[in-house]
């Protein structure tokens, strides 16, 4: 159970699969803090940094360990505050999705500040709840649109992404106001790019983590490149897939494209060294 | 030592409909942002999108996005302004 579900969980397995916090009581909320913080004033915003900024950069560069963590801090404090996100599973997803309305998809604000992707091949965000219906006064920010998905609909369009090998993450706009599912891969998704290359988490792991039985494993090698988190490789000796628990994000995309059945999720608390690794 | 990039705004009147320098950087260390926030009920005009360095730490000063762009208004530098 990480620090969220605990807050926020209310009863609930996971802080997610509570409907209270995608309820727009929680959204009103959201709109106030996030002015207060001036977070729309930021032009950077868009470049998916979250609060890490050149000074980071330059402090990391020189071995200034005491100002990253010092930075690192500030940002954590912000993006947790503002907005961050959680991997989840393929399964996970489609529960959350039996109960949210309404549920749209949208243009991704990454993608297109990394490489300027066009809108018509840009659909890979899906947005939550309320605030899906401020969409028309709102153009920039709904760029391309928006198309409104039966929860069917949403399932198969979240199947199909996950195929393509994107991870998916809830994400929080005022924290625990939960209205983001986005769908990243590394390295065109600012939050993997920020958590992975600057050990900034404003992406946490999930609860779960894969285990490769290396009995049943057949060395095929499609899990690999599945892998957004640097954790699973191939040991070109053992022959077998290989992956790192302290770096598993536990997503399991590498588990839906082993045709062997050899990658296995299990619950993060079962672990105790890497319980609290988030 | 990070490079420094410098992109002039007014050589660049639509990033993103042109977008070649963030196709081509390897590692994306460019960034698409705006320098307005969102306005309601239009679109941001394309002439304030704007191309900046992000990514500092993943630049290999390759120097392909110098190149790429039709109107030079990228620049690359090194240690204290030196062109790299």
């Amino acid at each position: 159970m990480c620090m969220w579900c605990e807050r926020y969980g209310e009863g609930y397995e996971r802080w997610y699969l509570n409907p209270a916090n995608y309820a727009r009581r929680l959204y009103k909320i959201r709109k106030e803090e996030i002015e207060a913080a001036g977070a729309e004033s930021n032009p950077q915003a868009a470049g998916g940094m979250l609060g890490v900024g050149r000074d980071f950069l330059e402090a990391s560069d020189r071995g200034d360990l005491e100002t990253v963590q010092r930075l690192r801090k500030a940002a954590h404090d912000f993006s947790w505050t503002i907005h961050f996100g959680q991997v989840v599973t393929l399964e996970e997803v489609h529960q959350v999705l039996e109960f949210m309305y309404p549920i749209g998809l949208m243009t991704c604000a990454c993608r297109r500040s990394m490489r300027g992707l066009p809108d018509g091949e840009n659909f890979t965000c899906i947005g939550m709840g309320p605030g899906m219906y401020k969409w028309e006064r709102w153009p920039d920010t709904y760029r391309g649109g928006l198309s409104f998905l039966t929860p069917e609909e949403a399932k198969e369009t979240i199947d199909t992404l996950n195929r393509r090998g994107l991870v998916h993450c809830l994400y929080t706009f005022g924290t625990p106001y939960l209205g983001g599912l986005c769908n990243c891969d590394y390295p065109d998704c600012g939050g993997l790019r920020t958590v992975l290359d600057m050990d900034v988490r404003v992406v946490w792991k999930g609860h779960y983590i894969a285990e490769v039985d290396t009995e049943l494993c057949n060395g095929c090698a499609l899990c690999p490149k599945r892998c957004q988190f640097k954790a699973l490789t191939f040991s070109s000796s053992a022959l077998k897939a290989y992956i790192d628990p302290m770096k598993c994000f536990g997503c399991g995309l590498c588990r839906n494209v082993c045709k062997a059945d050899a990658i296995k999720l299990v619950d993060r608390a079962t672990l105790p060294t890497v319980a609290n690794v988030w | 030592m990070l490079p420094t990039i410098n992109v002039n705004d007014d050589k660049c009147p639509d990033p993103l409909a042109c977008r070649k320098c963030l196709l081509v950087c390897p590692t994306r260390v460019l960034g698409l942002g705006t320098n307005v926030s969102p306005k309601k009920y239009r679109e941001t005009e394309p002439s304030h999108f704007i191309v900046r360095g992000v990514r500092f730490q993943a630049c290999t000063v390759c120097m392909k996005c110098v190149e790429i762009c039709p109107n030079g208004a990228i620049q690359v530098t090194l240690d204290r302004g030196v062109a790299a």
